[in-house]
């Protein structure tokens, strides 16, 4: 086992079914402690990138390596270092929820005199102590959403990779999920999960990674995606009237690298400025304007959320 | 005081490992006798089992009585016994199966096939936890039919050895097809085509074998009283032993059938044509060596695909 910086790290990963590439060259890079939010369109390659991660399918070129080991050599010790939740919830018939702890304790080598405290503490964590003696199948979605998260945490991994965690759930129980997202990561979890609804990702994640058509389009925080795939700002401006004025006052401002018209909102002129200068700039934006008497009604920056950022990342392709 | 040796306590220690320490026996147990399910289950296979044993009865003391004036009841003892153990051939051939072929095909089909790959559990522990799991109930429908085998003991003609032969045979037959039935659901994503898969040998096992049997029989039978080379004859006796090695209710019936006649269940000596004798083997031996070996083989099998990753 090699020294290694990230957690979780694909270099030049490539997945082919037959003439289709689900993956290509895809390098994913998940610091210790993350929390990655894995975004891209339905089919993007989120899943298949995910189930070699956890050693279910093997790449067809290049490795992946999770705390350490390569998942095509030490798949073993992979599965002891994470914790999986697809994107489907198993169900077993006739079993209650302790036991479907219990089992998959056990499966993951828990001796038994340590499983009832684990179990305690797990169904505690996740709120679901009221229904340990409850049968699995009688839990709404949500819940078992929760169970499965804690069924992940069975063997005190270092990695969660959580497929679509929040998907089809309803928004209480997905601001749930999301909450207990940031305890894990609290508690020293590295947590790598998918998604294609940003407004899960943006609130919780300190890291991204945007794929399409399984190729890795921006990664690394959610500042620097923003700088990277935004590296202007965009200033609003309402007036009551002169906009070729304005627009000749602002043009001659530093930074100032286009300027669009903007339907009128209530008969005032909009225009929208792409500004790639710092906060003294923008004051002297606003300065150009007031100095020739221009009458600004409303001056503002707006605010990029993720959705911008996405759209702006993305195509809209899918593989 | 008893006092364990350490022999003792590896040896139960392995067999705890085997059983108890196996998650998916665990499991399996408590969900198949979970409710009623399993009560229900048994209560059918031995209602069957007595109605058949009850008709039996009635046909053979009636038959007995009518044909020679007075009631031969070691008669009717054999072909109690006789006909309890081929019905309960027949159930453990198609039930074996049942609880089997869905094992791993069925964890695919509730998307909880991923989970267990994910987690320590090694391959052979997930196949050999659904074999125990399976076999263990098997097992008790077997167990819980010895008393209505045992009612042959009131009237006589059944040794204890026909019961210890036929619960050996009867145990044979449900580890190979149990054992067929968790290959093919290995290789099947689908618990249906896994299920017809096994259905399909197992029904040539246990029918098409015989008529294969039976009709290589009819063909060389006129020949086999003119055979005059010592050799030849051989080679057709042990071919037709391993034919009938090959089918349990063969081996039931031609184990039982050398045990009356030559009452032994193990080697016997038999005249050839041309007054020479050979030493043969009960039929019920080479059975259950081949079943045995053919079970590890279809494990195995079972095994490398459970662990091939997906390419």
């Amino acid at each position: 086992m090699a020294a290694y910086e990230h957690i979780i790290e694909t270099r030049g990963l490539v997945k082919r079914y037959g003439k289709l590439t689900a993956v290509s060259d895809l390098s994913v890079q998940v610091p210790r402690g993350a929390i990655y939010g894995f975004v891209g369109p339905n089919g993007a390659g989120k899943t298949t990138t995910m189930r070699i991660l956890t050693t279910l399918i093997t790449p067809t070129a290049g490795d992946a390596y999770v705390a350490g080991y390569s998942v095509v050599t030490y798949p073993r010790e992979v599965r002891r270092a994470i914790g999986y939740m697809p994107d489907f919830f198993g169900v077993y018939d006739d079993m209650k929820v302790w036991e479907y702890l219990d089992f998959f304790a056990a499966c993951y080598e828990i001796p038994e005199r340590e499983r009832p405290k684990l179990i305690d503490d797990l169904l505690a964590l996740v709120d679901l102590s009221h229904r340990r003696e409850d049968m699995v199948e009688k839990l709404s979605r949500g819940m078992k959403q929760r169970l499965s998260l804690a069924r992940t945490l069975a063997h005190d991994p270092e990695v969660l990779i959580l497929d679509e965690p929040a998907s089809g759930l309803d928004p209480r129980a997905r601001i749930e999920i999301r909450e207990l997202l940031v305890e894990m990561a609290q508690m020293g979890k590295t947590i790598f999960f998918s998604s294609h609804i940003l407004a899960d990702v943006a609130e919780i994640c300190t890291h991204l990674g945007i794929i399409e058509s399984g190729e890795m389009v921006a990664q690394g925080t959610v500042a620097e995606i923003r700088r990277q795939l935004m590296p202007t700002r965009e200033i609003m401006i309402t007036l009551l009237d002169r906009v070729d004025e304005a627009k000749e006052a602002l043009l001659h401002v530093p930074g100032v690298e286009s300027i669009q018209d903007m339907p009128d909102d209530h008969g005032r002129k909009r225009i929208r400025v792409d500004f790639g200068g710092d906060d003294a700039g923008v004051s002297e934006m606003l300065k150009a304007l007031s100095s020739r008497g221009v009458p600004v009604v409303n001056f503002a920056e707006e605010t990029r959320d993720l959705e911008a950022v996405f759209m702006r990342a993305t195509k809209g392709i899918v593989s | 005081m008893a006092v364990s040796t350490p022999s003792d306590r590896t040896l139960r220690h392995r067999l705890r490992r085997l059983l108890a320490d196996n998650p998916v026996v665990l499991k399996e147990l408590r969900g198949r006798m979970r409710g009623a399910r399993a009560f229900i289950v048994l209560t059918i296979y031995l209602g069957l089992l007595g109605a058949f044993s009850s008709l039996i009865y009635v046909a053979v003391s009636e038959s007995a009585t009518r044909v020679s004036g007075q009631v031969n009841v070691g008669e009717i003892g054999r072909t109690l016994f006789g006909g309890v153990v081929a019905i309960e051939m027949l159930l453990v051939s198609f039930i074996a199966p049942a609880f089997t072929s869905g094992a791993i095909s069925g964890e695919r089909e509730h998307q909880t096939y991923d989970l267990l790959r994910t987690t320590l559990l090694p391959s052979h522990s997930l196949v050999w936890g659904k074999l125990v799991s399976a076999l263990s109930f098997v097992l008790l429908l077997l167990l819980a039919a010895i008393p209505l085998q045992s009612i042959a003991f009131f009237f006589g003609g059944v040794a204890e050895t026909e019961v210890i032969l036929s619960f050996v045979i009867l145990t044979a037959t449900a580890l190979l097809f149990s054992t067929i039935g968790l290959y093919f659901s290995a290789r099947s994503n689908r618990t249906l085509s896994a299920s017809v898969l096994t259905y399909a040998l197992a029904t040539f096992i246990m029918f098409g074998l015989p008529i294969v049997l039976g009709s290589v029989l009819w063909i060389i039978e006129p020949s086999l009283d003119n055979i005059q080379s010592a050799g030849a004859e051989r080679a057709v006796i042990y071919a037709l032993g391993v034919i009938i090695s090959t089918n349990p209710a063969a081996t039931a019936l031609m184990s039982q059938y050398i045990l009356v006649n030559q009452r032994t269940t193990g080697t016997f000596a038999y005249t050839l044509n041309n007054g020479q004798d050979m030493t043969l083997i009960s039929p019920w031996v080479p059975f259950t060596v081949l079943y045995v070996l053919l079970t590890v083989v279809f494990f195995v099998l079972a095994v490398r695909r459970v662990r091939v990753i997906e390419e």
